[in-house]
C-alpha cells in the first residue's frame, strides 16, 4: 500500500549486501515443489498470513501462545537453543552442539559462536540462563522444561549452558525445539514486546497481531534472503484462503487441506504438503474399564477402515497409521506389516474377550482440531460393523482437559510432535510417565525405552527403537489411524518454504521470492 | 448483547405517540433521566455478562492452559488471573476501574484497552459507514416507492426489500466475496491492516460495508416506505394537498417530518443488529475489528474482556438510541 521511503532504503541496503553474498546453494531439502525457480534470490517482502485470534494476542515469547501468527513472529525475532530438523529431528539454533553425561542427566549445550542481538550485544550463557529461568517459571514452565528444576539451569563459562534433569532424559534436546526463545538477561516484562532477539529478522512494527519483520544482516545461522516478512492475523482459514487466491498475501500458513483443494485447480498456486503433521490417535484405556483387554482393543484397531478415515477426514491430505505414534521420526519403524481391516478377526477378539456389545461405550471428542470430531464419528460408525456401538460426545476444550483427558475409557486427542518415537515413549507411555494417555503399563516396553535412550551404539539404540515400537503396535492403548499433512498454500514465486511438520513450518529464513 | 437496549425501541417503532414539547428545564430533566437509566441498564447488562461467562463450562485459567499442566500449574494460573474470588468481586474490581478508563487486563495478561484501542475504532468506522449507506438507500428507495403506492416501482421495491431483509449477513458477505474478489477480481477479499492497524485501503471496505448494510437496507427500507403511507393519510398532509401546494413541498415539508421519527427509530434499531451483524462478517472479511476480539473471549471464558467489548459497544448503542430519541423528540415537537 504505502511503498515507504523505508522500503526504497531497505532495497537499496540489501544492493549492498549483496555484493557480499557469496553463492549460498540453500540446501536441498527446503527447496519447494513448484517451479525449482533457479539460483536463489535476495530481495523482496514475503507476506505470510498465519491464524489467530485477536483476544489471545501474546508479546510473551514464553507465554501460552495460542495464536500461530504470534509464534511465528516470536519465532523469527527469537532463537530457541534448537530447532526441528530434517535429516535428525533436532536441528541447531542458537545452540550450536550439545551433548550429555553418560547418566542422560547432565546436558551442556553451547552457544553458536558469533550469535549477537539484535542491538548488537553478544549473547552470553547468563542471557541464555535467564531466559530458560524465566520459561522455567511461567505457569507451563514445568512442561516446557520437563525434569529441570529452575536451580539446576547454570551457566558454565561464556558459552555453555548446563542444564540438569531430574531423571535420565535423552530427548532433553528435542523438548527444547519450541519454546526456549532466548532473551537479553534482565529484560522487563513492559518492554517485552521490543526486547531485542537474536533472530533472522528484526522487529520493524508489531500492531493488533499483525507485523513487519526485516532481515537481520547479521544471522549467526547464516545469509537470510528475503528483505522483510509481514505477517498477517486471521481468524478465519476461510478468510486467509481468499486472500492467497485473490493474491494479497504470498503464503497462507497451514491453512488446511479444504483450502487445498479449491487451490489444486488453480495453476498459480502451491500446495506445500508437510507430512506427519498432525497426529489424531484415539485413546483406549488399557489401565482398567472395558478397553483394558489387549483383545479388545486389538479389535477395534482390526475394525477400524484406515484408508477410508484418511480419506474422508483429512480429504486424502495425509497418512495411514500403523498405531505407532511418531511417524515422521527417522528411525520410525517402517518394515513393521501394517494393519489392515479384519472385521472377523476383530469379532472373533470380541468374543474371546467376552466383550459387552449390548452396552453402548461413549467416545469423547472435541473440535480443537479440525477434522478431530469427523474422525470420532466415522471412527464409530466404521466399529459398528464389528458389533461395537459407539456414541460420539463432543467436549467443549476446556471440559475435555479438566474432565476427561487422562481418565476417560474412549477419547480421541491430538499431538503436533510426530517426528520422535522416544518423545511419546518417554512422555505418554513409560509406565510412569505423566501424560500416560491410555494408563498403560508394559514392562517390556519400559525396558526397551531404557535400553533404547542408554544405548551406547546406534546398532543397539535401533534394535531397542524397533522393539519398542513393536511392543507399542501390538499393546498399547493407541489407535493410530492416520496422520494429518499440515498444508500452506503459496504464490508461484514463493521458494525455499519449510517442509517440516508441526512447528517446523515457522522456518521461513531460508525463503525467497522469485520476483 | 444489543437485545435488551434495541428492544425498547422496537416497541416505540410500533406506539409512536407525538410529545408535547415542554419548557427547556424539563427536557434537561428528561435527558438526564434517560441517561441513568441507559447507564443502569448497560450496568446491569455488565453484570449478567460477567455471571454469563463464569456458568459456561470451564473457566480462563483452563482455556488459557498449555497440555500437560498439573493441577498445581492450574492452581497457580487460577490465582495469578484473581479467579479464586467470587465473581461479585472481581465484577465490582473491574467495574470501579471502568470510570478511570482501566479494563483490567486480559487472561493472557494483555491490558484489555491496549486489545480494544484499534479494534472499536475500526468497527465504529464500519458500522458507521454501513448505517450511513442503509440511511441513505433507505430513505432513497423508501421515498421512491411511496412516491406512486400501488405502482410498479413501489412493489418492485417492497418486493425485492423483503426479499433481502430476510438475507443473513453471511450469505451476503460470501456472495460478494465470490463474485467481488475471486470472479472478478474488482475489489480485495479481506482487509488487510497497516502498520497504525487501520484498513490498508479504503477498497477494503467496500465489501465489509455492503455485506452489513443490505440486510439492513431490507428492513429500513419497509420502514421508511410504511411510514411514509402513514403519513400520507394524515389530515395535514391531506390539507396540504388540498391548498394546491407543489407535490415536491408536500413530500419535503409535510411527509417526510412527520414520517422521521419512525425512520429515526428504525435507523437506531439498525445500530444493534449492524454490531451484531459485524461480528459474523469482520471474521469473513478478515476485518480487524472487535468482533472477532470478542468470539475470541468466549472460548477463552475471558470474562474481563467480554465485558469490556460489551461495555465499549453497549456505550455506543445508547449513544445512538439518545440520538435518536432527540431527532424524534425535535421532530415531534417542531411540527405541534
Amino acid at each position: 500500500m504505502d511503498i515507504t521511503r523505508r522500503q526504497v532504503l531497505w532495497a537499496g541496503g540489501a544492493l549492498g549486501t549483496a555484493a557480499l553474498l557469496t553463492a549460498c546453494s540453500g540446501d536441498g531439502d527446503t527447496s519447494s515443489k513448484a517451479g525449482g525457480g533457479g539460483k536463489p534470490r535476495k530481495g523482496g517482502t514475503l507476506r505470510v498470513g498465519a491464524l489467530g485470534r485477536a483476544s489471545a494476542i501474546t508479546r510473551d515469547p514464553h507465554g501460552t501462545q495460542a495464536n500461530e501468527s504470534d509464534y511465528l513472529i516470536i519465532a523469527l525475532v527469537y532463537d530457541t537453543l534448537t530447532a526441528p530438523g530434517a535429516k535428525d529431528n533436532t536441528a541447531p539454533r542458537l545452540a550450536a552442539s550439545w551433548k550429555s553425561s553418560a547418566d542422560l542427566k547432565t546436558w551442556r549445550f553451547k552457544i553458536a559462536e558469533g550469535a549477537k542481538f539484535h542491538d548488537g550485544s553478544p549473547v552470553t550463557a547468563d542471557d541464555v540462563v535467564w531466559s530458560l529461568k524465566r520459561l522455567r517459571g511461567t505457569p507451563s514452565g514445568a512442561s516446557r522444561l520437563p525434569g529441570i528444576k529452575a536451580e539446576n539451569i547454570k551457566a558454565e563459562g561464556k558459552d555453555t549452558v548446563v542444564l540438569v534433569s531430574d531423571y535420565a532424559n535423552a530427548e532433553l534436546p528435542l523438548l527444547t525445539r519450541l519454546s526456549t526463545f532466548v532473551l537479553k538477561k534482565d529484560t522487563k516484562e513492559k518492554e517485552l514486546g521490543k526486547a531485542p532477539g537474536t533472530g533472522p529478522f528484526k522487529l520493524d512494527w508489531f500492531r493488533s497481531g499483525n507485523a513487519r519483520l526485516v532481515r537481520n544482516e547479521h544471522w549467526h545461522g547464516g545469509d537470510v534472503l528475503l528483505d522483510a516478512i509481514e505477517v498477517k492475523i486471521f481468524e478465519s482459514p476461510q478468510a486467509m484462503s481468499n486472500a492467497l487466491l485473490a493474491g494479497q498475501i504470498d503464503l497462507a500458513s497451514n491453512v488446511g487441506p479444504v483450502a487445498a483443494r479449491t487451490a489444486e485447480k488453480r495453476k498459480d498456486i502451491q500446495v506445500v504438503r508437510r507430512p506427519d503433521d498432525m497426529a489424531m490417535p484415539i485413546i483406549m484405556r488399557a489401565g482398567d474399564g472395558p478397553f483394558a483387554d489387549p483383545k479388545v482393543r486389538e479389535a477395534l484397531r482390526l475394525a477400524v477402515d484406515r484408508k477410508a478415515m484418511v480419506k474422508q477426514v483429512l480429504s486424502g491430505y495425509g497418512t495411514v497409521g500403523n498405531d505407532i505414534m511418531g511417524t515422521g521420526d527417522p528411525a520410525y519403524a517402517s518394515d513393521i506389516p501394517q494393519r489392515g481391516r479384519d472385521l472377523a478377526k476383530a469379532k472373533s477378539l470380541l468374543k474371546e474377550a467376552d466383550f459387552d456389545t449390548s452396552k453402548t461405550y461413549k467416545l469423547m471428542t472435541t473440535e480443537d482440531v479440525p477434522g478431530l470430531a469427523e474422525s470420532a464419528t466415522l471412527f464409530a460408525s466404521q466399529v459398528r460393523e464389528a458389533g461395537v456401538k459407539i456414541q460420539v460426545v463432543k467436549q467443549e476444550s476446556a471440559t475435555f482437559y479438566d474432565k476427561t483427558w487422562l481418565k476417560a475409557d474412549l477419547y480421541t486427542t491430538y499431538w503436533g510432535t510426530n517426528d520422535s518415537v522416544l518423545f511419546f515413549a518417554s512422555k505418554t507411555m513409560e509406565s510412569k510417565s505423566g501424560q500416560n494417555e491410555a494408563a498403560w503399563k508394559n514392562k517390556e516396553f519400559d525396558a526397551a525405552y531404557r535400553e533404547a535412550i542408554g544405548a551406547k551404539d546406534a546398532d543397539a539404540r535401533a534394535k531397542a527403537l524397533t522393539r519398542l515400537q513393536q511392543i507399542q503396535h501390538d499393546d498399547s492403548g493407541y489407535l493410530l489411524w492416520g496422520v494429518a499433512e499440515g498444508i500452506d498454500l503459496a504464490a508461484a514465486p514463493v521458494h525455499g518454504l519449510p517442509k517440516l511438520p508441526g512447528y517446523g513450518r515457522v522456518q521461513l529464513e531460508r525463503a525467497w521470492l522469485a520476483r | 448483547m444489543a437485545g435488551p437496549l434495541s428492544g425498547t425501541v422496537s416497541e416505540r417503532v410500533a406506539g409512536l405517540r407525538p410529545r408535547p414539547a415542554g419548557p427547556v428545564l424539563s427536557g434537561t430533566l428528561r435527558l438526564a433521566g434517560l441517561l441513568a437509566r441507559r447507564a443502569l441498564l448497560l450496568a446491569v447488562l455488565l453484570v449478567t455478562v460477567f455471571v454469563a461467562v463464569e456458568l459456561l463450562p470451564g473457566d480462563a485459567a483452563n482455556a488459557t492452559s498449555e497440555r500437560g499442566e498439573s493441577a498445581a500449574d492450574l492452581a497457580r494460573r487460577r490465582e495469578l488471573l484473581g479467579l479464586d474470588r467470587p465473581v461479585l468481586t472481581r465484577f465490582w474490581e473491574w467495574m470501579t476501574g471502568l470510570p478511570t478508563g482501566d479494563f483490567g487486563t486480559s487472561a493472557r495478561g494483555e491490558p484489555i484497552a491496549d486489545i480494544l484501542s484499534k479494534p472499536l475504532p475500526n468497527t465504529l468506522l464500519l458500522g458507521g459507514l454501513a448505517l450511513l449507506v442503509t440511511l441513505a438507500v433507505s430513505l432513497a428507495l423508501g421515498c421512491w416507492a411511496a412516491l406512486k403506492p400501488g405502482g410498479a416501482t413501489d412493489r418492485a421495491v417492497s418486493a425485492t426489500a423483503t426479499g433481502i431483509l430476510a438475507l443473513p449477513e453471511f450469505v451476503v458477505a460470501v456472495a460478494l466475496v465470490l463474485v467481488f474478489a475471486l470472479w472478478t477480481d474488482l475489489l480485495p477479499a479481506v482487509t488487510l491492516t497497516d502498520a497504525d492497524g487501520t484498513p490498508a485501503s479504503w477498497r477494503m471496505l467496500i465489501l465489509p460495508v455492503l455485506a452489513l448494510a443490505i440486510p439492513q437496507i431490507g428492513w429500513n427500507v419497509r420502514i421508511v416506505r410504511a411510514a411514509l403511507a402513514d403519513e400520507a393519510k394524515a389530515p395535514h398532509v391531506e390539507s396540504a394537498v388540498i391548498d394546491g401546494l407543489p407535490r415536491h413541498r408536500v413530500f419535503t415539508h409535510h411527509l417526510l417530518p412527520g414520517a422521521l421519527p419512525t425512520v429515526a427509530a428504525g435507523i437506531a434499531t439498525s445500530t444493534g443488529m449492524l454490531l451484531g451483524g459485524a461480528v459474523v462478517v469482520e471474521t469473513i472479511f478478515n476485518y480487524p475489528g472487535i468482533g472477532s476480539v470478542l468470539a475470541g473471549a468466549v472460548t477463552d471464558r475471558d470474562g474481563p474482556l467480554v465485558a469490556g467489548v460489551v461495555a465499549v459497544t453497549g456505550a455506543v448503542i445508547t449513544g445512538v438510541l439518545l440520538l435518536a430519541d432527540l431527532v424524534r423528540s425535535w421532530a415531534s415537537g417542531g411540527r405541534i
